[in-house]
């Protein structure tokens, strides 16, 4: 079975475990396997903006120069904000050559100094942003291809009415992600047709979801959720896919303080895409960490004639 | 939690502009920060219109880049505008000038946290959400809020 360079991230490591082991199941049914490396730190979740800031910039490179080292060109991530941090690390490290340069220099300085990593008597190459940071999904559509999601399904999803909900990072700045178009993408709408399941459009697929301001401003947050929620539920969804972990976070636990909050609010039930892909896949419906959610997904299961086994235990 | 729901206000308080004030450096200290040319917006208003958060703004987006060209340091440091800012990059999108505003809002963010101006601390969160936030939540906010 062929592997890749996978990196999973703080939040797929422990809080989001559901997300991280579905895509293995998912990946292992489609016949290649997430070879998470072997030592790995947090990425630092948000890219530094100005040259200043460079030491934001040594976590993501640390990653990705030890994938390069390890022979391997490609690394997939799952997380959004990893995603989006990796790759546009990978970006300024390849387009900047004083980033690149100030980077290296950082590198070659600490990496010794480590003791959680064996000491390295090879020659030093400077990092130039070799490896290819690539979303899953992007892996599923380009690599892989939908086609042979949909020839390798055990239980289609049909009849199924569900919300591509996109979010900010995983598309945005477009110059550096380039994973699809920013303001009219199709990378989940083509997913969710490859699982036979229909897509619902809706115009709020592509708006945050209030990121890290349901730490700083749950209030906002709020308001940003109940609008993208709403107009899902509002066009027929029964439910809303999503990849990034903070859009799962927000979207769904976050359906305890719209409910208190807005009378008129149906909940609504938020899967991540890979849950839907191993599900489709085959995968038991036990392994899919259904009892981390906040809202209850018995619902859309009982549609697609998945039982929860929960009346079992 | 609702009286925060209709649009950001309409009308900004006068400004007084002095040659000292536009002129004191404070527009190319944010060009050399976010690497953006602050004269190329006209004030079109694009970014402020697609924003999901400016009506929970004091000034919007379009506002602050025009208070940045007139050097309008501390209105913008002391701005909620700035905290609020998710960096969805939904304006750096749509902008039909180029600029990238949300590099702009961490230029502006990181000018207010050098003097010292901390929006969010550690003891600002409740143990429950420490303990179930995401971690890229919780490292997003810190590094983009705190110094």
């Amino acid at each position: 079975m062929a592997k890749i360079a996978y990196y999973p991230g703080c939040a797929l490591n422990e809080r989001s475990s559901h997300l991280d082991r579905s895509a293995r199941d998912a990946t292992v049914k489609l016949g290649f396997e997430l070879d998470e490396l072997d030592t790995w730190t947090c990425c630092g979740a948000v890219p530094p903006v100005s040259e200043e800031r460079v030491m934001n910039l040594i976590a993501p490179s640390r990653i990705l120069k030890d994938v390069r080292d390890s022979g391997r060109d490609i690394l997939i991530t799952i997380c959004d904000f990893c995603y989006n941090t990796l790759k546009r690390t990978n970006y300024s490290i390849k387009s900047d050559e004083i980033t690149r340069k100030r980077v290296n220099a950082f590198l070659a300085d600490d990496t010794p100094e480590r003791d959680y990593l064996e000491k390295d008597d090879s020659l030093w190459e400077d990092y130039e942003g070799e490896v290819k940071v690539i979303h899953l999904m992007e892996y599923l559509r380009d690599e892989l291809g939908y086609d042979k999601i949909a020839g390798s399904l055990e239980k289609p999803l049909k009849g199924l009415k569900i919300a591509p909900y996109y979010g900010c990072v995983m598309l945005r700045p477009q110059n550096e992600i380039q994973l699809d178009d920013p303001e009219n993408p199709s990378i989940i709408e083509d997913f969710i047709t490859a699982l036979d399941a229909r897509p619902v459009k809706y115009p709020y697929r592509t708006e945050c979801c209030g990121s890290y301001l349901s730490v700083s401003n749950p209030d906002a947050s709020t308001r940003l959720c109940y609008r993208i929620l709403t107009s899902a539920r509002n066009s027929g969804a029964d439910a809303v896919v999503v990849s990034c972990p903070l859009c799962f976070y927000n979207l769904d636990s976050r359906q305890k303080a719209i409910t208190e909050a807005y009378s008129d609010f149906k909940p609504v039930p938020i899967f991540y895409f890979t849950q839907l892909l191993s599900l489709a896949l085959g995968v038991d419906c036990g392994r899919q960490g259904f009892e981390k959610h906040y809202v209850d997904v018995t619902p859309v299961l009982d549609k697609i004639g998945v039982s929860t086994g929960k009346g079992d235990e | 939690m609702s009286e925060n729901m209709g649009l950001a206000p309409p009308k900004s308080p006068p400004i007084l502009l002095t040659r000292e004030v536009v002129n004191a450096g404070f527009k190319q200290q944010v060009n050399e920060l976010s690497g953006q040319h602050m004269d190329a917006c006209y004030q079109c208003g694009n970014c402020s219109s697609g924003c999901p958060l400016a009506q929970e703004m004091d000034i919007l987006p379009n506002r602050i880049i025009r208070l940045v060209q007139l050097g309008q340091r501390d209105d913008i440091i002391n701005s909620e505008t700035i905290w609020i800012c998710a960096s969805c990059f939904q304006c750096t999108v749509r902008c039909p000038r180029g600029i990238d505003i949300q590099a702009v809002m961490d230029a502006l963010r990181q000018i207010a946290l050098d003097e010292g101006i901390d929006h969010f601390g550690p003891d600002q969160i409740s143990p429950e959400l420490a303990a179930s936030v995401p971690q890229p939540g919780l490292v997003g906010v810190y590094r983009k809020l705190a110094t």
